[in-house]
């Protein structure tokens, strides 16, 4: 009973942070106070580590926590609490390109699920390998994937440039 | 399956137990060696009186730290109505369970062998052997930075939460100061890192248990003293502890922060203060103190630098290291508490610049030139 509870304990707790990773992520999109709002990432966030954890690479883990909430949230929430913004966020503002932004959205995320589809087999065979530890992650970062992360940064600040036309900010409002 | 589950229950359990007698003792300790330093008696009014008779034990006051966690815990518990109910209610716990954490990850211990320790549960445990350390992870001391950054997040919930302009004031301080100093902190142990060539706790502290120049023993703190003290210091800021705790300062925010917190919620604040000193001491063990071990020691017995070597049974060298790195993590608090009791507050603005105009450079400078050393000695350090 309990041997067989603890070898499917891992996927049991995988599903439970995929749930709650889920739940805070929706509740992202929902809120609109800025501190819940920031509060609902930090916890999809860490669950997001959690499940790195389950997978073996504690490191990932650490990283995930350790840059997106220890300092990427920790300003953002140092930003609110600045700023005090207090009222909610006004509702259905958004500028006339969103049209195009939400049509780009679904070819990325189209091309992403194509791509993953099948690529799947190799994703296996990549996870079934050996144990993946911090040693051979810095190597491999380091020598073949910096480009890569290079350029994620540049997708990253094309999204927040991207999400400042699609709502409209008003400089005015609000002093 | 069923003994990894029940060495692992063991070992959280005394790690909990451990952390919360810490933070027990440590408010005992605050006042009898402030006592002690002021050339005062100290705390000696709580007693406990046995039933029926007259006879009071006192105990060189010990029981003042149950006295105050009764008191915490029958007081009324006071509601404000903050703006946001639901960050002040979760502020104290985010701000306490990281610092519980960070001990998971903390090597605590050798090789525990239970087989050879009970030879009567040899059968049943056959040869596993079990790291007296709750999570034995490659990435230990990145999980410890990630931790302690979750709590600066509590820090800033707490006083923004409140609605109240000195736990706004508190708060924002807390923010700054934490984020300062997390840096320094960070950037300290890199120099660790380069020398050890790993970030795995556990190997650390193995690594420590050699000499160094025939005779030092090879701790964190011979290699880089000048780390050692950087970190010491960046660590009581991070805890928020006098001679910067301008987040809680009583003479200008009355409690800063957790100004509107009451009864438990604030002795949660006050019991995570308290453990982080001795979290803090643990990580200065096993960073710069050579963690577990006695010097010359290691898992199997003590090898002096003279070539002469004494064997030790698995059950003493066991016991050892438990009661060793306890002993250096209560040294170090007590050393913490020695600082909070003989140097005055800093000004705010000189919290901040010391943090980045003073130690930053330093932390810099103490990394390249450990680099350069490395780099030049490559292969002969470690």
């Amino acid at each position: 009973m309990i041997e067989s509870l603890l070898q499917h304990l891992d996927t049991l707790l995988l599903y439970v942070f995929a749930a709650c990773a889920l739940v805070g992520a929706v509740l992202m999109l929902v809120l609109r106070q800025p501190m819940r709002v920031a509060m609902a990432l930090i916890s999809t966030m860490v669950f997001l580590g959690g499940i790195y954890g389950l997978l073996g690479v504690h490191f990932i883990a650490a990283f995930q926590v350790l840059i997106y909430v220890g300092a990427v949230m920790v300003f953002m929430v140092y930003v609110i609490m600045l700023l005090e913004i207090r009222e909610s966020a006004g509702m259905a503002r958004y500028s006339a390109l969103v049209v195009p932004g939400v049509v780009a959205t679904a070819l990325f995320v189209g091309a992403l699920g194509y791509g993953v589809w099948h690529g799947y087999p190799a994703l296996i065979r990549a996870a079934a390998g050996t144990r993946f530890g911090i040693h051979q992650f810095s190597i491999s970062f380091l020598t073949e994937y910096w480009l890569h992360f290079e350029l994620t940064s540049v997708l990253l600040v094309a999204a927040v440039v991207a999400a400042l036309a699609v709502i409209k900010v008003s400089r005015r409002a609000h002093g | 399956m069923i003994q990894d589950l029940l060495v692992y229950a063991l070992y959280i359990a005394y790690a909990i137990g451990v952390l919360m007698t810490f933070g027990t003792v440590l408010t005992w300790v605050e006042r009898k060696q402030a006592a002690v330093m002021a050339d005062r008696i100290g705390a000696n009014r709580a007693y406990v009186r046995l039933p029926f008779t007259q006879v009071k034990l006192v105990w060189w006051g010990l029981f003042h730290g149950l006295a105050d966690g009764l008191k915490m815990l029958v007081k009324e518990d006071f509601k404000p109505r903050t703006y946001d109910w639901y960050a002040y209610a979760v502020a104290p716990w985010v701000v306490f369970t990281p610092v519980l954490l960070v001990f998971a990850v903390v090597p605590f211990g050798g090789i525990l062998d239970p087989g050879r320790l009970f030879p009567s549960l040899a059968g049943w445990f056959g040869d596993r052997t079990y790291p007296l350390q709750i999570a034995r992870l490659d990435a230990g001391l990145l999980i410890v930075f990630a931790f302690s950054g979750i709590t600066i997040i509590g820090a800033m919930l707490a006083g923004w939460s409140s609605a109240n302009k000195f736990s706004m004031l508190g708060g924002l301080r807390a923010g700054s100061q934490m984020i300062s100093y997390e840096l320094v902190m960070g950037l300290t142990v890199l120099g660790l890192v380069l020398i050890y060539g790993t970030v795995d706790l556990g190997v650390m502290v193995q690594k420590q248990s050699g000499t160094v120049l025939g005779f030092l023993p090879a701790w964190g703190v011979f290699y880089q003293p000048f780390a050692a003290t950087l970190f010491l210091t960046a660590a009581i800021a991070e805890n928020k502890r006098i001679p910067f705790d301008l987040p809680e300062a009583e003479s200008e925010l009355i409690a800063g922060y957790y100004t509107e917190y009451s009864a438990m919620k604030m002795g949660l604040f006050m019991f995570a203060e308290f453990i982080e000193i001795a979290i803090i001491g643990a990580l200065f063990t096993t960073l710069f103190l050579g963690g577990y071990n006695l010097p010359y020691m290691n898992d199997s017995g003590f090898a002096f630098p003279g070539g002469h070597t004494v064997a030790m049974s698995h059950g003493w060298v066991v016991v050892t290291q438990l009661v060793v790195f306890l002993v250096k993590i209560l040294l170090v608090c007590s050393f913490q508490i020695l600082i909070r009791w003989s140097l005055p507050r800093f000004r705010y603005d000189q919290v901040l610049s010391f943090a980045w105009k003073f130690m930053l450079p330093l932390a810099l400078a103490n990394l390249v030139a450990t680099a350069v050393l490395v780099w030049s000695h490559q292969g002969s350090v470690t």
